[in-house]
């Protein structure tokens, strides 16, 4: 049975987006517990294909692929998981900011986060301080991340982490940029919890903003 | 120096029959795909010109249009300097160097440290480029960081238009600060139909890829298409992320941008000046910068090149720039391969001189050291004089077997033109070099920047231009320029 499982986790680091798909259903039939089949199939998957993409032996595609097929995965799975196992998992809203009509990186990074377990909602570009507010209220998450590649449209990352302070929602999520011009020094002028240089530390740093949300005080809703 | 026209050594990538499937692909694409326009004006000049508008802002355009637009975009564009010399002939095969703009970050040449450009370092890129023989035209180099961020096209314009004559391609925030620039060029050159005649600057915008032109970049274009400015419009697809990871996929695509810009530009104004070319490249699909010291650039921009050629349109391509963070061997090789690479296809405008970090760093030491290895490129795109004067027979035969040729006059007479000299190369024997300081590259060419900044003086604005030119970037600060 347990080889069903070890299947899943090829299946999905091979980026087999059916055939990882399949294999879940028939774990499913072979009444492995859903918490198991994420934690030994998917999570056990996409760990592995972060250390393969650091190590240099995948590249992005390859991530992308996987990622699709842990999504895909997901899909079937989120419905029979106790609240409590997904409540483990963290919630992103992402966007290009205002002004800026750029979409691969911030792509990449949503990508990236939905292979490392969150629930990505993608706004899109050009996205108001307002519709950030607007998707904080809808959805919930636990991460709100921005992005830009123009020097010039870097202000409405600060101003929409003004209009999340505004809205009264700035302490129940953590803000992450990212984005060729910015920097570290602008994240933390700008008020927002993380900076990633690249989308991989992105990642990184979304996960560690989850955990240390996790951790405060009234912890995760 | 320029290289010549006609006598020079220059190669192509793509035979005619890849050219006609490239093109055939790209007309296809635009018939077929289509393009985003996000600009009421430029969709209605699509529409009223024969495109099919699908929803908000997708825009099929059928062949013929791209095709009438080929007819009436000029074969030939000349850039001037500040005081009205034409000394850009963007004609076939004539090569010209230059710096790219707008990197956030610079080296600091007596601090060594990397940190945000400030319009002193604008000066200082404008002030280098304006002493070097083999860099031809300036864009800015760095982003100026230390002004309003709506507003710092203006100050950067000052910079460039303070540190040197040589012609300028600007880059603008939007309408506004293209109007505000042109206005200040109009007053250096003594007047709007003087800058039409004798154009001091081009600018440049870029549609996104994939397939996708902003209101931005559509403002700008057409505002430039209607007074006659010269236009840029460079896509800078990345293989595998914002085109198709194929070579020949790239330049369909990247072109049915850069075409879809022409017929805009033409359908606003008949004759329009344009200029095709861009940054095409991959991703790096490790790290996922946009790579600027790939080959694929070089052979990628050689391909435009060959392309331009068969369209008789000039042609913007890409060199003298590298993923490296400071001036090292990865630097040089990056620097050498692109440089070599760019002069051999023949393209008119070479930009991106001096970016490093993936254009994240504009660099002086990058800058200067391109400027060497430029004039090594052109001593090969001269290639050889072959006649009775340089087969040297007489010579060969009056020295005869065992002889020397240091006395011959025939040496003296044509070793400049025969020798490339080295300005930083160093050939001196060890001895010598360890004795000078053991000084590598990188620390001659620091030497080098040190010494133009401290001692190259541009000629200078008039007083009271300059002070009318301040005044236009003060009013923009008041009107547009947060704080």
């Amino acid at each position: 049975m347990s080889t069903v499982v070890e299947r899943i986790s090829q299946e999905i680091i091979s980026g087999n987006v059916e055939e990882s798909v399949k294999a879940v259903e028939e774990a499913l039939q072979h009444e492995i517990p859903p918490h198991e089949i994420l934690d030994n199939g998917l999570m056990a998957a996409m760990e592995r294909v972060g250390s393969l993409f650091q190590e240099g032996e995948i590249f992005i595609p390859d991530v992308f692929f996987s990622a699709k097929a842990m999504h895909g995965s997901m899909d079937i799975l989120r419905p029979l998981l106790a609240p409590s196992k997904l409540m483990q998992m963290g919630t992103a809203v992402i966007g290009t900011v205002l002004g800026d009509i750029h979409d691969i990186g911030k792509r990449l990074v949503a990508m990236m986060l939905e292979g490392a377990g969150f629930t990505v909602i993608d706004l899109g570009v050009e996205v108001s301080p307002e519709a950030f507010v607007r998707a904080v209220e809808v959805h919930q998450p636990h991460i709100v991340a921005m992005s830009t590649l123009l020097t010039t449209t870097m202000p409405n990352m600060g101003a929409s982490v003004e209009a999340l302070l505004k809205a009264g929602m700035r302490d129940r999520v953590k803000v992450l940029i990212g984005g060729a011009p910015v920097t570290r020094a602008f994240a933390e002028e700008i008020g927002a919890d993380g900076y990633g240089s690249n989308a991989l530390t992105g990642v990184e740093e979304a996960k560690a903003l989850f955990e240390s949300l996790k951790g405060e005080a009234g912890g995760i809703r | 120096m320029r290289v010549n026209v006609g006598k020079t050594t220059h190669f192509r990538v793509l035979s005619k029959d890849q050219i006609e499937k490239i093109l055939g692909a790209t007309l296809e694409i635009l018939e077929r795909v289509g393009v985003m326009v996000s600009d009421e004006e430029a969709l209605k000049l699509l529409e009223d010109g024969g495109a099919r508008v699908e929803g908000q802002s997708l825009v099929r355009i059928p062949s013929g249009m791209v095709q009438r637009a080929l007819q009436t975009a000029p074969h030939r564009i000349v850039l001037a300097q500040r005081e009205g010399r034409r000394n850009l002939v963007l004609e076939k095969n004539r090569i010209y160097f230059g710096t790219g703009s707008d990197c956030p970050n610079v080296i600091d040449p007596y601090t060594d440290e990397r940190r945000p450009c400030l319009f002193d370092d604008v000066l200082r890129a404008a002030t280098v480029t304006d002493a070097l023989e083999h860099v031809d035209f300036l864009m800015s180099l760095g982003l100026v960081s230390d002004v309003p961020r709506l507003t710092y096209d203006r100050h950067q314009f000052l910079a460039m238009a303070m540190g040197t004559k040589k012609p300028l391609i600007i880059t603008c925030v939007d309408r506004n600060g293209l109007s505000d620039q042109y206005e200040m060029a109009c007053l250096i050159v003594g007047g709007e139909k003087r800058f039409q005649e004798n154009p001091y600057f081009a600018l440049y915008a870029e549609p996104s890829s994939p397939l996708t032109h902003s209101k931005e970049a559509l403002e700008k274009l057409t505002f430039a298409a209607e007074r006659g400015i010269p236009v840029v419009y460079t896509p800078c697809p990345s293989g595998g992320a914002t085109a198709p990871v194929t070579m020949a996929g790239i330049l369909a695509q990247g072109l049915a941008e850069t075409l879809s810009g022409l017929v805009i530009s033409q359908l606003k104004s008949q004759g329009a000046p344009f200029i095709m070319g861009g940054v095409h490249t991959i991703m790096d699909m490790r790290t996922s910068i946009f790579c600027y010291g790939a080959p694929e650039l070089s052979l990628l921009s050689a391909c435009m090149t060959d392309i331009s050629k068969e369209l008789e349109l000039p042609v913007f391509s890409t060199a003298g720039c590298g993923d490296a963070k400071v001036l090292d061997e990865q630097a040089a090789a990056e620097a050498s391969v692109s440089l070599l690479t760019a002069g051999l296809s023949g393209a008119n405008l070479i930009h991106d001189v001096g970016y490093l970090e993936s254009g994240l760093l504009g660099s002086l030491d990058m800058l200067v050291l391109s400027d060497e290895v430029i004039s090594m490129v052109k001593r090969i795109l001269r290639g050889i004089r072959v006649d009775e004067e340089t087969l040297a027979l007489d010579v060969i035969a009056n020295v005869g077997p065992g002889g020397h040729f240091i006395g011959e006059e025939h040496t003296r007479r044509h070793l400049k033109e025969e020798h490339w000299l080295p300005k930083l190369m160093d050939r001196t024997n060890r001895e010598i070099w360890e004795k000078g300081g053991a000084k590598t590259l990188d620390r001659r060419v620091r030497e080098r920047v040190k010494a133009i900044l401290e001692g190259h003086e541009p000629d200078p604005l008039d007083e009271r231009l300059l002070g009318e030119l301040k005044t236009i970037v003060a009013l923009a600060d008041e009107r547009y320029g947060e704080k």
